[in-house]
């Protein structure tokens, strides 16, 4: 070997137990870096016999250099303050939790991209007025099926009311649209100019003169497809129907949550809500509540006394919008009480925690068993929360009650079977370190049952306890039990510190 | 470290190499054949559970051979107890590093 290259060596061989020498603790190092240029002074020379090293040579030199940097980290590690070995709570609850979170942020990041979802979620565009209901007659069966006529509206309106201060009305029909390119069959409104105003929804109107033609208020759904999201739509005309309008502004996106789906609103006065209808043709009627009247709301709903002339005629009650508007996270709420309710029904709500030998982990440990649980818990709770809304609202673009039954089902099945995953891996995580047990042996022969017991015993690797699950469980051996092991065991035992 | 206590085989082996007179790290790692990043840990070890002691060289017999004074390592009376009960635990001990090899080097 040449000397230049048998400089290098030596120097990087130096260079390697100074480096190594740093982890040793400040008090010990020069006593150490002593001991180790010493030996490797002798090293070299036992294998510089004939002047030059060869590669060989030099290849044991550097092994044994290498051998320095374990020296130093076990010398730290021995330096460090004593104290109880404390098991290592390792990756697998760490990389339990980190896995749940990773799987978290991926729902809420696809939440956050759908545009259904972000409707859901912001309740200041949907929720209507305090005291605003729903009139309704007792002859249908659907609480939201169309019921009242124009004309009792406006009889209604016209008459003194002890419950009621303001009513609003609309009636949803079939008209075509005279769009721009293309004529188009519109679901269409026809609602009373305060409808807005009395639900105190977030509808912006364009400034219309007195002599104006009736506005329309365009759903945002039509306002993207037929207008192409033009932003300049507002003042435009279009014929409705029979009807001219101008076009007075844009419904924002998932704030319409009452019955119906229509493109548009065609405002009109009361006397000419009908006009061009049939005087039959059965709409919504949306009333608030005067203060008598909300004292009298039991529940959702509130009876209604009609002073009519036919002692026949339907019954009539109010009913709150409070199920259509709860949003996702009554939604979210029920499906946690839900899959609370059905847990015990799928899965065994024990921990398995019982023992029988007299050790016992500390209380830090059981607390911190304890907290992993609740974590896992949490978790899944809002695992189910944002998954449920993404596939729910993965092609359904606004509210709909087929989206809001799907959001429960999925929440509640997400929510169940994530509970259930959560006691199920708890109960197979032991105690002591929170690693999940392993190597499953199985014990007893099940022809023995009456015997002795039989079923699986799994391990944990950092040597603290045997699990024994039986496989049938009996009088005497229903559920798992742990045994916890004492030091004894450790040197069987990668983690357990024994040498 | 109580007397009776379990040693490994790597930690009797070193305790043995020592007794039989391999009194320096490198020595042990040319008797024992075990590398040196398991040796000089285990010396620690060892050093700390009171089984050895260690000790420098004097500088002025290091400086007559013209080499760095080294340190050595010998068994406490701990540690001859211990090895006593290592060498019942591993019978084969003994005949692995013996005594008179030690002398001959």
């Amino acid at each position: 070997m040449k000397p230049s290259s048998d400089r290098a060596l030596c120097a990087l061989q130096n260079g390697l137990v100074r480096t190594a020498s740093f982890l040793v603790p400040a008090g010990q190092r020069s006593d150490w870096r002593r001991e180790w240029h010493a030996e490797l002074w002798h090293v070299r020379h036992s294998f510089c016999e004939g002047g030059a090293l060869s590669w060989p040579a030099q290849r044991e030199i550097t092994t044994f250099c290498l051998g320095s940097l374990q020296d130093a980290v076990c010398l730290r590690r021995e330096s460090r303050p004593s104290r109880e070995p404390a098991p290592r709570i390792s990756g697998a609850a760490a990389q339990c939790i980190l896995r749940l979170s990773t799987l978290l942020a991926v729902c809420v990041v696809i939440a956050r991209l759908l545009p259904g979802v972000q409707a859901e979620r912001d309740p200041s565009r949907y929720q209507v007025s305090p005291g605003v209901i729903l009139i309704q007659t007792s002859s249908s069966n659907d609480r939201f099926a169309p019921a009242i006529s124009a004309r009792m509206f406006r009889d209604w309106k016209a008459t003194r009311q002890r419950y009621f201060d303001q009513f609003a009305f609309y009636r949803t029909v079939r008209e075509t649209a005279s769009l721009p390119s293309r004529r188009a069959g519109w679901s269409v409104s026809h609602a009373s100019l305060n409808l807005f105003s009395l639900l105190g929804l977030p509808v912006s109107f364009a400034a219309l003169t007195a002599e104006d033609l009736p506005a329309l208020i365009l759903s945002h759904e039509s306002w993207r497809r037929d207008f192409a999201a033009d932003p300049d739509v507002a003042g435009r005309i279009i014929r409705v129907g029979n009807r001219t309008a101008r076009i007075a502004g844009v419904m924002p996106y998932g704030s319409w949550r009452l019955p119906e789906e229509p493109n548009a609103w065609l405002l009109e006065p009361d006397s000419q809500l009908a006009t061009g209808m049939s005087e039959g043709g059965l709409g919504y009627l949306i009333a608030h509540l005067s203060q008598r009247g909300q004292a009298a709301m039991q529940g959702e709903c509130v009876s209604i006394t009609v002073r009519a002339a036919d002692p026949e005629g339907p019954e009539f009650y109010g009913v709150s919008f409070g199920n259509r508007l709860q949003g996702p996270r009554g939604i979210f709420e029920f499906a946690i009480i839900l899959a609370l309710l059905a847990l015990p029904a799928v899965t065994s709500v024990t921990l398995g925690e019982s023992n029988y030998s007299s050790h016992r982990p500390s209380r830090k440990r059981t607390l911190i068993r304890w907290a992993f649980l609740a974590a896992k818990f949490l978790l899944v709770a809002a695992i189910g929360y944002f998954a449920s809304l993404d596939l729910a609202y993965w092609n359904a673009s606004t509210y709909s009650p087929l989206a809001e039954f799907a959001q429960l089902t999925w929440c509640f099945s997400i929510c169940l079977f994530g509970f259930r995953w959560a006691l199920s891996d708890q109960r197979q995580r032991c105690p002591v370190c929170l690693r999940r047990v392993t190597h499953p042996a199985r014990v007893g022969l099940a022809s023995r049952t009456f015997l002795g017991w039989n079923g699986t015993e799994m391990m944990c690797m950092g040597g603290h306890t045997l699990l024994h699950v039986p496989s049938l469980p009996t009088s005497w051996f229903n559920g798992q039990r742990w045994l916890y092991l004492d030091n004894s065991w450790d040197f069987l035992f990668a983690d357990s510190g024994a040498w | 470290m109580a007397a009776d206590a379990k040693l490994s085989h790597t930690a009797a082996l070193i305790l043995q190499a020592i007794s039989a007179g391999f009194v320096y790290g490198f020595s042990i790692m040319e008797m024992t054949g075990l590398p040196s990043g398991t040796v000089y840990p285990a010396m620690r070890r060892l050093e700390r559970d009171d089984l050895i002691r260690s000790q420098w060289e004097k500088q002025s017999i290091a400086d007559a051979e013209q080499r760095p004074p080294r340190k050595y390592y010998r068994l406490t009376a701990a540690g001859k107890t211990t090895l006593e009960a290592s060498r019942k635990r591993y019978p084969l001990l003994e005949r692995l590093i013996s005594t008179e090899e030690a002398k001959s080097l």
